[in-house]
Formats: structure tokens, sequence, C-alpha cells
């Protein structure tokens, strides 16, 4: 594209009144030498044509608008597929964030204040000149079938929801038939005001809608032996249930490890099995992957004080259900429901046990008043939870005369007696009972398997946290469905505990986040978060040395890589975040509007003033995700930044390249700081890791700083929050404050 | 403890005013608003768990619960209308008829199902002792207007004892002492279980009259002046109507005490202390303000109870209404009865007079079993309340 930019300057929301407008727009058109318009409004609807109008008749394809934040009036300045907008924010974070000048510093701070808004200016002008027009990764073909493994009701509700927006549809069961685990329930729980009765198992109508159904294909006695490829085109060998192929998903195994194996001091865990990379001819393409594996239950033999395994009295819940399946319940007539473990520690309930285990209990309590009207059923909790309609159910169970429930510690189960002690009851109570069943938990089948089985260099199995407790990786806390394998949408008891309903709206959640996947890839853009985003990572492999560094530090495992070690990129796995960008030693990876040149020069492009210790220059590099909005709240409600620093968007703090860092300090630029997503048990970053990955980058480049004389101090990483936004201003100030501190770089003028 | 609900003793509260009781999820609101729960005892949220666990001789022997006059707070916040003063009601009327003797009558006067026959069981034996008498005869408007209702059972010449009192004592004496023997087995009981359930040393005892002193005149002083009423936020209008209601009967025992003896002992040597009384003599005029004052006290606490049946804060149960419906009976039939007599409409009188001797007699011989027995046994309570704080029961050098 031969581009032709303009920079707009607009001088409303008070920009004209701060700034001196004509001095700005002389910068652009002296140092930075391109075309330069001011505008009352730019927003408006005069701002609107008058910026089509310098499209339609000036020819400009490449708009510099020098207003607002990017994160506002987006619409308002998209001028088009073929066009080029760069936004400068000068007034969030130059003119709102100034706040007033102190008393005596008048003419200063608007010296200051204009200083900043020409840095402004000069970045964003380059960043124009440095931007192309990105355009779309096509992939050869885009299969837009979707698999679903598991045939329970995750599964089945996904295929169904997924055939009811047009898609094909392949659900694979390990089992002999489908409907999962919710073929061995007697009953269940009502989905209908008023939610008071049990209702009669609804499984066979759902085998019978997805069997009918045209879209989909179902494969029963099967399981996945491997998936390979990328969304659009997974390439999946599958197998049948329980025998060994030679396309299983081999593990991984990394340098080291090969090294040994190759010495023959190890044995190759993957012997016998295909290399990942290769791809199997008869495996069968998928666009997409639902996720439905489900839930087993949970072992309770460790709680010995209750017997399960020595007293024949104590059941799971799941045997009782299966007792009640078959008709087995005659001559229980008194049955306590046990929901925590109880004893002495503490009063969590099972493992993996949450609301379901609850209305379980609930629902089993029923089956023993129904079977006879003068049983009791005892349910002795810690947590009673029943959310939503449910607890509509809990009250009708509650109203039953035989069902007697209380908050309880279970210390012990004898023969039939259960001890119990702080109840509701006011004292320590002994239940004399014919059966005693134990709320297990449901664990999720990606705890002990890979489960998933991908082909991949990152290994068969999503990479686990170790902060979900097994459940499939990852929850974000915005983003359901997601598992850190774009493509791969998890939904039903892989992700949480859920009851039929729940399950169903997960189910149908990620059936769509899996359409919408497929669609993306069609159009070679991004999934997830950066939704839309035609721009993708571009590597100059002549120059690539094969550290291996980009294919280790991909969150999403989107590079596979050949056997010399070179990366083999999948743009459609990939999320756009460039944490491969910023691990990339030699800078040879970036894409179209956002690489190592562009930000380079933008850090180059800020003039740093020499010889006055009022006018040092901090540099900070703020997360587009939480830690630039929050920034621009700060700008919002006025509070006050120091004059000094210069902000630069980034897409992830993975891809802030240490590049840049010696960039700025060489450039005579006093500190650099990164601010960026929470990392660690709550973490916050949107591509999991690129915050982490950030801070351990920059701890090493602190020792490069010392060996060059300069302070480590002078560099940082911090996190914050979007809703950090009036912690935010502080945070940086101190920074500005011990830089000063330190005074001006000594490389300032090299 | 060993737990063993009893479900029957579920299903009975269910009927008696209690279905709601299991909407209790014990977020203990009510304990919250309740000016007698206290920190070591929950009321009346744990009572709620062990109605709804069947745990009936918990709750028989509570004190609480009758120490409850229903002021209607727990159950107005009861964030899940789980009603806790209903409950209680149902509770008290389980328990006047668990500690009701003879047991078989007390069952009889716990539902509407017994109604007829705890009806029919005075009209008998008051009709067969009045055709007996002879006295089944309707008087000429002379005698009326001399004896009134002095004759209702005949006359005979016996000097000591008069015939009318004979056969009116015959029956009310009985009932009445069948009341009081029942109240007796009822309230030491009781006294016993809630010993039992407090764990109180028995052989620290008050004498009787350490006991009337300093336990029974305060309970009944307190009882007299209405003061927990006033603690009430919902029903606090109840007062309205059991105040006077309760004056009433003071009253009209005053009323019957001097007739009993200005007839059967005084009217031995004073023969002109028989028959009526002027409408000025002021036994007569307290008698009458008695009777207003009753009618006044039972309409109001009628009137409360369906507004507030209609608004749904309370269960309509035959446990409350009976008594209700008594006391308006023996009322209005006894001032009936003396306007037909000033009258001299001698046959409706003597048919309503016949009324008012049933619904008396019904009033004496149920007490025991029905909510009146909340007279004996709430006193017993509130009499238990100040002696389980006493020295008797806590030692006073334990802190």
């Amino acid at each position: 594209m031969d581009k032709k930019i303009c920079t707009y300057i607009c001088t409303g929301c008070g920009i004209g009144e701060a700034l001196d407008i004509e001095e700005l727009s002389g910068v652009v058109t002296g140092e930075m030498s391109q075309e330069c318009k001011t505008h009352a409004a730019l927003c408006g609807t005069e701002g609107r044509a008058f910026l089509e109008n310098e499209k339609s008749a000036e020819g400009i394809n490449t708009f510099v608008i020098c207003a607002c934040s990017p994160r506002v009036m987006q619409s308002q300045f998209d001028m088009g597929e073929d066009t080029i907008t760069v936004r400068g924010n000068l007034r969030e974070q130059v003119v709102w964030i100034a706040g007033d000048a102190e008393e005596g510093q008048e003419d200063s701070h608007k010296e200051w204040l204009q200083e900043t808004a020409s840095d402004y200016i000069r970045m964003s002008c380059t960043r124009a000149s440095k931007t192309e027009l990105p355009e779309a990764f096509e992939m050869e073909s885009v299969n837009k079938d979707i698999l679903v493994m598991g045939g329970g009701i995750a599964g089945m509700t996904a295929a169904i929801e997924a055939s009811k927006a047009g898609s094909k549809v392949t659900i694979i069961e390990k089992a002999e038939s489908l409907g999962g685990k919710a073929n061995g329930w007697a009953k269940q729980f009502p989905t209908s005001y008023p939610y008071a009765e049990l209702e009669d198992n609804s499984i066979s109508a759902m085998i019978a809608d997805v069997e009918a159904d045209g879209n989909i294909t179902v494969k029963t006695a099967t399981e996945v032996a491997r998936i390979g490829g990328a969304p659009g085109a997974f390439m999946v060998t599958l197998k049948d249930t329980g025998v060994k192929s030679e396309w299983d998903a081999p593990a991984k195994v990394g340098v080291d490890e090969q090294d040994l194996i190759d010495k023959g001091e190890m044995e190759d865990p993957n012997a016998g099995l295909q290399p990942y990379g290769v791809a199997n001819e008869a495996a069968e393409t998928f666009g997409a992957v639902v996720l439905a594996t489900g839930w087993v239950p949970a072992d309770v033999t460790e709680y010995e004080h209750l017997g399960y395994g020595s007293n024949d009295k104590v059941v799971t819940n799941a045997e009782f259900e299966a007792m009640a399946k078959q008709g087995k319940l005659d001559g229980i007539n008194k049955v306590a429901f046990v929901m925590s473990p109880g004893a002495e520690e503490n009063d969590e309930d099972f493992p993996y046990a949450n609301s379901v285990t609850s209305m379980v209990a609930l629902k089993q309590a029923k089956y023993v008043r129904e079977n006879n009207a003068d049983a009791h059923a005892y349910i002795l909790y810690q947590h009673m939870r029943t959310p939503g309609n449910m607890e509509l159910f809990y009250k009708g169970v509650q109203q039953d005369d035989g069902i007697f429930m209380t908050k309880a510690t279970v210390t012990s189960v004898e023969g039939g007696i259960v001890h119990a002690k702080d109840t509701l009851l006011g004292e320590d109570i002994d239940l004399d009972v014919d059966l005693v069943v134990l709320a297990a938990g449901m664990v999720p089948t990606t705890r002990d398997a890979d489960t998933i089985n991908l082909a991949y260099r990152q290994g068969p199995a999503f990479l686990d946290l170790d902060l979900f407790d097994g459940y499939a990786d990852s929850h974000f806390i915005c983003f359901p469905y997601e598992t850190r394998r774009t493509g791969i949408y998890a939904c039903g008891g892989v992700r949480k505990a859920m009851n039929m309903q729940e399950t169903m709206d997960d189910a149908t959640g990620a059936a769509l986040k899996a359409i919408q996947c497929i669609e993306s890839s069609d159009r070679g853009v991004a999934v997830h978060p950066r939704s839309g985003d035609k721009t993708y990572p571009e590597f100059f492999m002549q120059r690539c040395t094969q550290c291996k560094r980009c294919t280790e530090e991909c969150p999403f495992g989107a590079l596979d890589d050949d056997e010399k070690g070179t990366p083999l990129p999948n743009p459609s796995r990939c999320r756009r975040c460039g944490t491969c960008m910023g691990a990339c030693p030699e800078r040879i990876i970036g894409f179209k509007d956002y690489n190592i040149d562009l930000i380079g020069s933008m850090i180059k492009a800020i003039e740093v003033p020499e010889d006055d210790d009022d006018k040092l220059r901090i540099l900070i590099f703020a997360c587009e995700n939480d830690a630039y909005p929050a920034l621009d709240m700060a700008g919002m409600r006025k509070h006050k930044l120091n004059h000094m620093i210069r902000f630069i968007p980034v897409r992830c703090l993975g891809s802030v390249n240490m590049s840049w860092i010696r960039d700025a300090l060489s450039a005579g630029l006093d500190g650099a700081m990164l601010l960026g997503c929470k990392y660690g048990d709550d973490y916050q970053c949107h591509f999991v890791k690129g915050s982490e990955i950030a801070n351990t980058r920059m701890a090493n480049i602190g020792d490069t700083l010392s060996t060059l004389g300069l302070e480590p101090e002078r560099v940082r990483s911090e996190s914050v929050a979007i809703t950090d936004y009036d912690k935010v201003a502080d945070l940086v100030n101190d920074f500005v404050d011990e830089i000063v501190e330190l005074g001006a770089n000594p490389f300032k003028g090299f | 403890m060993d737990v063993q609900p009893d479900l029957d003793f579920i299903r009975y509260l269910k009927t008696a005013g209690g279905d709601t009781m299991k909407k209790c999820y014990q977020c203990a609101t009510c304990s919250v608003v309740c000016p007698l729960s206290s920190e070591d005892n929950p009321f009346p949220r744990q009572e709620m768990i062990w109605s709804g666990w069947g745990m009936k001789d918990k709750l028989v022997a509570d004190p609480n619960v009758f120490l409850c006059h229903q002021c209607g707070d727990c159950t107005a916040y009861c964030p899940r209308g789980a009603k806790p003063g209903d409950v209680l009601g149902a509770i008290r009327a389980y328990a006047y008829t668990a500690l009701g003797w003879p047991t078989g009558l007390a069952k009889l006067a716990s539902s509407a199902k017994g109604l007829p026959m705890l009806i029919a069981i005075p009209t008998v034996i008051i009709f067969v002792l009045w055709a007996i008498s002879g006295g089944m005869l309707i008087p000429g408007a002379e005698d009326f207007k001399v004896y009134g209702y002095q004759r209702f059972f005949g006359h005979w010449d016996f000097h000591w004892l008069a015939k009318n009192v004979a056969f009116i004592d015959a029956f009310m004496l009985a009932a009445f002492g069948l009341a009081i023997v029942a109240s007796y087995k009822g309230v030491t009981t009781m006294w016993a279980k809630m010993c039992e359930r407090e764990g109180v040393n028995t052989d620290f005892k008050p004498s009787m009259v350490q006991m009337a002193r300093d336990f029974v005149w305060p309970a009944v002083v307190e009882i007299v002046q209405h003061s927990r009423f006033r603690e009430c936020g919902t029903n606090r209008n109840r007062e309205t109507g059991h105040k006077p209601l309760m004056y009433a009967f003071g009253g009209l025992f005053i009323v019957t005490a001097w007739s009993a003896i200005a007839n059967d002992v005084l009217g031995l040597w004073i023969p002109s202390l028989h028959g009526p009384m002027s409408v000025w003599n002021p036994v007569k005029i307290l008698a009458n303000v008695s009777a207003v004052a009753m009618i006044v006290g039972i309409g109001i606490l009628w009137v409360n109870r369906s507004k507030s049946e209609a608004e749904d804060n309370i269960t309509p149960t035959f446990y409350d209404w009976f008594l209700i419906w008594e006391i308006m009976a023996v009322a209005v039939t006894g001032l009936l009865a003396e306007i037909f007599r000033w009258a001299g409409l001698a046959a409706p009188g003597y048919i309503i007079y016949f009324i008012h001797l049933v619904t008396v007699m019904m009033l004496f011989m149920y007490m025991p079993y029905t909510k009146f027995a909340h007279l004996i046994y709430r006193t017993t309570a509130m009499t238990f309340e100040r002696f389980r704080e006493s020295s008797f029961v806590k030692n006073p050098l334990d802190k």
C-alpha cells in the first residue's frame, strides 16, 4: 500500500485550551515531515464528514488521530478496511492526567505539558509511518465440522446446538452407547417451575434427538488417539476404545531428555509412536473440538473414620444412585447422607464436590422417602448449596416430614451409628441408620489423563497451571469454555461439577465458541481475546537460530517445530499476544502493526532533553488489557501524573522484547517500567503467562544493566488490576521519584 | 444424644398450625428479634429444628415454649415464612394434650373431630340431671320474676341446701374438681420435666411459702400487669383484648365466689340473699361490667385473629378458635339469660340458661386440655423462669 499520511489534532475536550496547537502542528510538519490538520471535534458528525472527505478528496489512507484514548471512539475513527488509523492519546494521558500546575510552576507546567504532547505526536507519527496494512492469514482450506469428545449430556447438547446452528458434528463416545453418567440416574432434578418434584430421567429423549439429527454422526466405542493440526484443520486420529495405536499422542520430550534418550540413558516414552509432527494421512479433519469427557466418581477411601471400604453400611452417592436405579432400596428405612468428611480439621466438603453433590443428597433423600412413607433420611451438611431455581427444590425437599437436615461435623461412623457434633440441635447426636451415603465428588477426567491427546510440541495435555485441581485448564475469570489450546472448548464436568441444566447451558456456550473459532479461522482473524485482529506474527526465518524460546514460551502452544527446531507457526492457534516476539533474541518476529522496529522507533522518537533534572524521561510499557485502561480511568478522574512519564501501549507484557529496554536506556531515557496484569495464583493476564514471563525477563535484564554500570533499579515490572485506577498514579509517581533520586541516566547524550 | 424423630409428632404439629415449620432453614432471625432469646438459648431457632426433627420430649419440657405468648415478631421477620410463632402454638397444643389427664379426654379436646363429643358430654349430663331434678318446667311469669333461674332445677324445702345449688354443684364441682386434679397432675409433671431438663438439683427445695412468695406471686403480678405483652412488636394490639378479658374473668370469679357464699352460707340465715340481685347491687354491677368486658375482650381477639389470618400472618387452628368460641358463648349466653329475665321471657330464658350451663361446664372441664390451659402452664413456666434463676438452681458462687 502506498501510504498517504496525515495527522489530525482534535482541539476538543480541553486539548485546545491546554496545549499550543500551532506549535504541535509544527512538530508534525517540521521534524516529522508529515501533513497536519486540526479540528474542533473530530468525533462529531462534522468531524467524521471532514475525515471522510480527507479520504475521498485528498486520498489520505493513513490517519493519525491525536485526540482521545484509542479505547474510545473506535467506530468514529474506523476509516475502513483499506486504511490505517493510529491514535495519539492527547486527552486522557496528556491533558487530563497532567493536573493543575503547582504554585509557582505555572510556566514550567505549560512547557512540560507541551513537551509531553509533542512526544506523543512524534510517537504517533512514527507509528503511522512504520505501520503496514494487515492482511488476514488465509488457510489453504478450512474444515467447518466440529468434533465433540464425549457422548454424555454435555457432548450431546453441544452437538445438538452446533447442529441447530448448521454445523456438521461428530460425537465420539468411548462407551458402547451414548448417555454417559446420566444413564445411571434413577430420577433427575426438577427442570421447571415449581422445581419441587423429581423428574423421570430424560436422557433417552436426548439420545433419540441426537440419533435422529442428520447433522450428527455418532461413533461409540471410539476414542481419540491424537489431535494434530490447528483450528480450521485439526487432524484427528480415532481408534477403538482401549486399544494402543502408533498414533497415540506422544509425550513431550524436552531437549535434555532427548539427549539422554539418544545416549541410551533414558527409556523413550514414545517408543513405537509416531512423532508428534508426522501427519496421519488417514486422520479425519475437523474445524474445532468440544471437550466434554466429563467426570468420574471420586475415591473416598482415605477418610478412615467414615469407614468406606471397611464398613458395608457405608456407600458413595454414586453407588446409592445405582441401588435406587436397580430398585434395591427395600429394607433401607433410615439413611444418613454425609456431605462433608468432617472430623476435626475443617468444614470442607468432599473434594470435587459442590452444589451438585448437595442437590444429589436432596434427590437421594427423596428416593428413601418415596420408597417408604415412614422412612427417615438425614442430611448432615457443612454447606448446603442449591443455586438459582434449585433453591425451590431445596425448599420442596425441606417440606418432607421424614427428611431431617442439620449442619454437622461427622466425627465417625461405627457400624450403623453416625456420630456428629456441632449440630444445630444444640448437642452432639448419634444416628442409628441402615445405610450411610457419602457425598463423593466428581473428578474431572482431565485430572488423571491427557484426555485431549494433542500432537503438539508442548505436549498432549493442557498445560496445567496447578491452580485448578485438574479441571480443564484454564478457567479464565472472564472467559469460560476457553482452554489454553485455541479451537478446543471445554464444557460440563471437565470444567466444574455441574448439574444437568448447568451442563446444557455450558455445552451450548462451548458449541457456539467452536463455531466462532471456525468462522474466525476461515476469515484469518484472531478468535480470542483479540477477536477480529487480522495481524499475526510473521517470522523472518533466515535469521532464526533455532533457540526454541518462542516455541517454549508461547502460552498457547501455537508453535510446533521441525527436526532442526525451526518454529512452525500455526496462525489459527495463535492469539496474537506477541509473547514470541518478546521472547525472540534475534528480533525476527513481528506483526504488521506491532513489531520490534516499530516500537523501537517510537522510543527513539521521544525527545530526551540533556542536563535538565526537571526533564528526565521515564518510559512505561502499559498492557493494553488492564493497565492502559486503568491509566485512562486515572486520567478521567484527574489523578495527577508526573510530567516526565511517557506511555507506550503493548499487547501484553509478554510481547515486550528486552531490546526495547536497552534501546530506551541507551537513548538516554532515565528509567523504564512494565505495567501489566497480575500473575500468580489469582492471575489476570489475558494471555495467561505474559506478565509472568515479562517479570522473569526483567529480572534477567537487571543483571545485564549492572554489568553496564547502570543501576538495576532503573527498570521495574509492576502489576495492576483494571480496578486499580486510583492506585496506579501513585505507583508510577513513586517510581519517578526513585528515578529522580538516582539522577539522570549517565548514558544521556552519547 | 440418640435421635429418634417421631413422624407422628411432626404430622400432628402440621395439622395443629405448624404446617410451615419445615420451611425453617435455621438462619436465627427469629432468635434475633425474640425477647426471650439469649446467647446460650437461641429461642425459637432451636425449637424450630427440634420440631422439624420430631423431638417431642425436648419440647414438652421446654419452659420457653410456654413463656412465648406469640407476640408474632418471629413470624413477621421470618424470611422463609416458617411462622415460628404458630409452630410454638402447635407445640403448646401438643403439650397440653401430652400433659393432660385423663389421656382420652385430653386427646378428645385436641382436634375439631372431637368437637361434637365435647359438646355432647356436658349437654347430656346437664339434660339428664335437669330431667331427674323434675325442674324441667317453664315457670310462670310471676315465679320467673321472683326467682329468675334460681329454681331451674326445681325447689325443695330442705333448708340447708337449696335443690338448685345441689344440682349445679353436682356437675360443676365435679367438672371443676376434674380440672383441678388434671391441672395438678399436668403442672407437677411439667415441673418435674423442666427440672430434669434444666438439671436442677432437687436437694434444694423452697418451702411452700417461699415458692408462693418468691416465684408464683411475682409471676402472677406480671401476668396481671400484662407487662410482657408490652414487649410485643407485631401483635401488640392483643393486649387490648387480653387485658379486659382477663379482668373480666377476675371479676366473674369474685361474683361467683360471692354468689356461692351468699347463697349457700349467708343465705341460710338471711333468706333475702336468695333470688336475683338488683341491677344496682354492686356485685351485680361488677358481674355485668365483667360480662361486657368479656365480650369486648374476646371480640377484639376474635377480630385480630381473623385479620391476621386474612393477611396470612397466622394459621387458623381449632386450638385457637375453640377457646375464642367458647368464651364468647359463655359471655353471650350469660348476658342473654339475664336480658330474658328482665324481659320476663321465661321459655327462651330457660333454653339460653341451659346452654349457658353447658358452656360454663365445658370451660371448666376442658380447661387443662385446650388453649385455656395456658392459664396454668404458662403461669407454671413463668414461675419456673424465676425459679431457675434463683439460688435454688444456680449456685450464686459460680460465676
